[in-house]
């Protein structure tokens, strides 16, 4: 009786992030060290895996170039220090992460992350003194969607290990961390 | 020894179920419209119905046009339809009535106004991070939306006549309790809210979209009742398809 119709709907390849779309993250990269000091001698390298989980919590921000999302979760940190000794790292950090948005399927971010971190790397080289330390760490990358549920990502991160000042020497370790890995958005 | 232990343990455990609770949860206020009027209904002669065309639906966001969404078509078709005030139901684009046919022409035209609190969701996002989500129970993020719906309903004989409404509501939630659904149903409860009240209103001028036809001898005049169906307290998603629910 009534004309109604139901149109059919195409699957949508643009990805919808919107607010309350999280995402899981697996991430790998290789850390190389970075010397800014001449007391930090030790030329620590290691792979490092880091699986996350973020929230996306706003809509795209701004109307220009700069339209973005931010996005706050956590990821745990794994690494493995195959230079100067095999020893191994575990930290947690909140992160949060700025998405631009203005591009469609090539998507540039920005992130930062911050939290404790434990090693036995210390003690075993002169710029460590304690176990626990804190890992900071700040990067950009650039998201690429193979669909609108999964992204390629690749990108860079300086990160910096140092107890806080908590125990002495605190001199502190700073590496690059060039990474790759994929995201899953549901 | 034991109770000693237990009572921390136990605290602990219930300040963590509250915590993880409190930060999951969400909630969803939907403003009362201060024209709201009180709910219609009216019994027409079956026969002295019409039948209807959506002609048009403009959509803006944030004061942007946007191509108006198909389930969002569907909607406002299946609110009308519910209301069984009209013989048949049709959509430009689709089979259209004869004619010669007397019919009523709907325009309708729907300002979305959307504030997500991006700034504040990212001031905020920094705070629960440094916080190590600790204070994730206590932060709260926000969603507002709102939607002002115009209808113009026009009868065969030119005749316009047409209505407005406003509706709008908030969605709260925490961190962990963010979700895409919390978002579409405040869409879903607002746009619902809003159609309610516009046809709420049309259906008070039920009459002026009635043919007069006289009733022929022999044949027991047939009635319905027609009136908005009030959604449930618990809107649906705009996004769920709408059930035929053609007027018998």
């Amino acid at each position: 009786m009534a004309a109604l119709s139901s149109p059919i709907h195409a699957a949508d390849p643009t990805p919808q992030i919107t607010v309350g779309t999280q995402e899981v993250g697996l991430t790998a990269g290789y850390m190389l060290s970075l010397h800014f000091k001449r007391n930090h001698t030790t030329e620590q390298e290691g792979v490092a895996f880091m699986p996350s989980w973020m929230m996306t919590l706003s809509d795209p921000l701004g109307d220009s170039w700069y339209r973005g999302q931010v996005s706050l979760g956590a990821e745990l940190v794994y690494i493995q220090f195959q230079e100067p000794i095999l020893t191994h790292g575990f930290g947690f950090t909140p992160k949060i992460k700025y998405t631009f948005a203005a591009l469609d399927r090539i998507r540039p971010y920005a992130e930062f992350a911050g939290g404790p971190f434990w090693t036995d790397l210390a003690g075993k080289i002169p710029e460590e003194s304690s176990r626990f330390n804190f890992v900071l760490t700040a990067g950009f990358g650039v998201s690429y969607f193979l669909t609108d549920r999964v992204a390629l990502n690749v990108g860079y991160r300086f990160h910096h290990i140092s107890n806080g000042g908590t125990n002495h020497p605190n001199i502190g370790l700073n590496a690059s961390l060039p990474f790759g890995g994929f995201s899953f958005f549901f | 020894m034991g109770q000693i232990l237990s009572r921390p343990l136990i605290s602990s455990v219930l300040a963590m179920t509250l915590g993880l609770g409190t930060g999951c949860s969400h909630w969803i206020e939907l403003a009362v419209p201060t024209d709201a009027a009180p709910p219609a209904s009216a019994m027409v002669d079956t026969d002295a119905r019409v039948p209807l065309l959506l002609e048009t639906i403009r959509v803006t966001h944030n004061g942007s046009s946007i191509a108006p969404p198909a389930v969002l078509e569907r909607q406002v078709l299946g609110a009308i339809e519910a209301t069984r005030l009209f013989s048949q139901h049709y959509q430009s684009g689709s089979t259209q009535p004869a004619a010669d046919q007397a019919r009523v022409t709907v325009r309708l035209s729907i300002d979305n106004l959307v504030e997500p609190h991006a700034g504040q969701a990212a001031w905020r996002s920094l705070v629960l991070g440094a916080s190590m989500f600790a204070l994730a129970p206590f932060i709260s993020l926000n969603y507002d939306y709102g939607a002002e719906m115009s209808l113009e309903m026009e009868r065969w004989d030119g005749q316009i006549k047409r209505y407005t409404a406003t509706s709008k509501g908030s969605a709260h939630y925490h961190l962990f309790g963010a979700s895409p659904d919390v978002i579409e149903q405040l869409k879903g409860e607002v746009t619902e809210a809003c159609l309610s009240s516009l046809l709420n209103q049309v259906i008070q001028d039920s009459t002026f979209y009635l043919t007069s036809n006289e009733q022929s001898h022999g044949n027991p005049i047939r009635t319905v009742s027609v009136g908005v169906r009030r959604p449930s307290s618990h809107a649906l998603p705009i996004a769920r398809p709408i059930t035929d629910a053609s007027p018998q």
